[in-house]
């Protein structure tokens, strides 16, 4: 177990950066995500703390050690790849005491390890088998096995829930989060997937680009979003973007957008007054706009809009309303399935003034993240 | 009522099928009528060869292995044997060594210039063996390679080795290298990685790449005869040269040949069972 520091760490392939000055700290025993879309870096990341890729700048450390010279071989690390990479000529018990027999540890601890490893991930009776006559499933429980019987300082997991079927994913992020809790390791795993992300790991590090856009816990990442990079790529159905201007009308500071005007919280009303004219992207979740004949209470900070259904998406225990409002902008929401409401037809939603968001124009940040 | 009317798709169907049958029966007989004729000689006895006239039966009159006995009671042909096997397991053995390792880094490695490197191998075996061997067996000479089994089995690993190199760097290219990075994260060297995980997934490849090198050398006629000439160290094929000069029985020529491709056809049947590829499923996804 050990803590994880990277000081703007940054990587270039030819004229283009992959990486650009990165800087993350992670906890000791903490389970973290990298989590962004294919190409932001986030497995080359992984690589270069694996020692598996070069740092070209920057400063990796790893229990308060530079670990940027040191080969692979040497580091105290596990990974396990997305494609799990057993070894396919051992069987699975070879396979799992394969670091072990590598890292010279006697016989007697090599074979307490295994066992113990056989236990945790329920592969006993499958030792003898070769990886290709197990199943996905299996292979993965091997390959984390394989990783765990080291004691690494570091488990590095490289997207290892992508080859499995939904309902074995679910099973496999369970057992992961109790693997977690049982061993305690300090765990970097990578995902474009947001539900791993959110389920799992104790804070996001959110990429793009190579870029770090926010760093945060899932709730944080998912309620303040700190970019607008950050508010799209988290939350599904995707936020709601129209182009805004912040403006003051009498008592209510909001937003003119092209759907309206839209009221914000009296929290912000100091702030929003001292920017007054400032053109801003506004990001609205489609979960903070409610169908208005089904709003318990109506808050002060909500306004009401006038949309035309265009069409509905069932999601299953939820429904998704693609429609238009004025100046036919689009406006996604979701109601509960038992609202009977049709396309063609004219409907009434609040938006949830506090859950509004603001973006920078120039720089997409957050304009009250902090 | 149903007409039982003949479907005329049914009719062309049925003539693919035969012209089918015709075509693989007659590449089979391409096959094997070589292969029958050889054996055949090998075990004729005289009268089923010079018939004075009759029609040279299907089958021997009197099928007889006394080619094979005469041949084995030969002390020279027990050394032409030896020397033969001398030369193709040396040159096996000193092509794997320099080819394995070649084929490794320029499998596995961003190597600068390795598409020139890879034509000037394989330009090596683009002249037609009768206009290189000149100028090599010139060199040799210099070298004082000639009738020396250092010079066959230099000239045998010479003409092996682009095939060596490009067989195994296939085999180690198509090793996921998922692997290598995996190994090296649990703990492993470079040492470690290729011996305990790229060369046990390469063997099949290797393997093939050895049994064809095996019989290269052993079937090599022309190198062997520039270079050993007829001198003392004689191999099989220059051997049947050798007896063919003096206008032997056909059925000795036969039994030679026969011996000659018997190794061929063995390794044939067991380069099959390794080309057989699936080694690295399991592996990966």
């Amino acid at each position: 177990m050990a803590e994880v520091l990277l000081k703007c760490i940054s990587k270039r392939l030819g004229a283009t950066s992959i990486i650009d000055c990165l800087t993350l700290d992670i906890g000791n025993g903490e389970f973290i995500t990298l989590l962004g879309p294919s190409g932001c870096g986030k497995t080359t990341l992984l690589k270069m703390i694996a020692g598996l890729e070069t740092i070209d700048k920057g400063d990796l450390y790893i229990g308060g050690k530079r670990y940027n010279d040191l080969p692979a071989q040497n580091r105290k690390l596990a990974m396990v790849f997305q494609s799990y990479a057993l070894f396919p000529h051992m069987s699975v018990a070879q396979n799992v005491k394969f670091g072990l027999s590598i890292n010279k540890v006697p016989a007697e601890t090599s074979r307490k390890k295994l066992s113990w490893a056989i236990d945790m991930f329920e592969l006993s009776g499958l030792e003898d088998r070769l990886p290709r006559e197990i199943s996905g499933g299996q292979r993965q429980r091997v390959a984390l096995a394989r990783a765990l019987v080291l004691d690494p300082d570091v488990l590095l997991l490289d997207e290892p829930l992508s080859n499995l079927d939904a309902a074995l994913r679910e099973t496999a992020m369970e057992e992961l989060k109790r693997i977690h809790s049982q061993v305690g390791t300090t765990i970097i795993y990578v995902t474009h997937n947001q539900v791993e992300a959110m389920t799992m790991s104790q804070r996001i590090a959110v990429l793009s680009k190579g870029r770090l856009e926010q760093y945060d816990t899932p709730r944080t990442v998912y309620d303040s979003p700190a970019t607008r990079f950050s508010a799209s790529f988290i939350g599904s159905p995707a936020m709601n973007f129209f182009a805004g201007k912040v403006e003051v009308h009498g008592e209510d500071a909001g937003v003119v957008t092209p759907v309206g005007f839209i009221k914000l919280d009296k929290e912000r009303f100091a702030p929003l007054q001292a920017m007054t004219g400032r053109p801003v992207t506004v990001g609205i979740r489609p979960q903070n706009i409610a169908y208005a004949e089904h709003h318990e209470s109506k808050r002060y900070s909500d306004t009401m809009l006038s949309v035309s259904v265009e069409l509905i998406e069932t999601l299953g225990d939820r429904s998704l309303v693609v429609s238009r409002g004025e100046n036919g902008t689009p406006l996604r929401f979701l109601i509960t399935r038992d609202i009977a409401i049709e396309p063609q037809e004219m409907v009434d939603v609040f938006v949830d003034g506090r859950r509004v968001h603001l973006f920078d124009l120039d720089t997409d940040k957050n304009v009250f993240y902090s | 009522m149903r007409m039982a009317v003949p479907d005329p798709s049914l009719h062309i169907k049925r003539a693919k099928t035969a012209l089918w049958a015709a075509a693989l029966a007659s590449a089979v007989l391409l096959v094997v009528v070589p292969v029958y004729l050889l054996v055949k000689y090998s075990i004729s006895d005289a009268a089923s060869i010079n018939t004075g006239g009759a029609p040279i039966p299907l089958w021997p009159y009197h099928p007889t292995f006394r080619s094979f006995t005469y041949l084995f009671s030969d002390a020279h042909f027990y050394g032409v044997i030896i020397n033969s096997l001398i030369i193709a397991v040396c040159t096996v053995g000193l092509s794997m060594c320099l080819g394995v390792p070649a084929a490794y880094v320029l499998g596995r490695f961003r190597v600068p210039g390795r598409r020139l490197l890879l034509l000037g191998l394989i330009s090596v075996r683009l002249f037609p063996d009768i206009a290189s061997v000149i100028p090599i067996t010139e060199f040799f000479i210099r070298l004082r390679l000639q009738n020396t089994y250092a010079g066959a089995i230099l000239a045998h690993t010479l003409l092996a080795l682009p095939y060596v190199i490009f067989i195994g760097m296939s085999a180690f290219e198509s090793i996921p290298a998922d692997l290598d990075q995996q190994a090296r994260v649990l703990g492993a060297n470079r040492f470690s990685v290729f011996f305990r995980i790229l060369l046990p997934l390469a063997v099949p490849g290797l393997v093939a790449a050895a049994i064809y090198t095996f019989l290269l050398s052993w079937d090599e006629f022309i190198f062997a005869y520039f270079i050993l000439g007829l001198g003392k160290i004689s191999t099989l094929t220059l051997y049947l040269k050798q007896k063919l000069a003096y206008s032997p029985p056909q059925n000795l020529l036969a039994a030679i040949s026969v011996l000659l491709s018997l190794p061929v056809i063995v390794f044939s049947l067991m380069l099959q069972k390794y080309m057989t590829t699936g080694i690295t499923t399991g592996s990966v996804k």
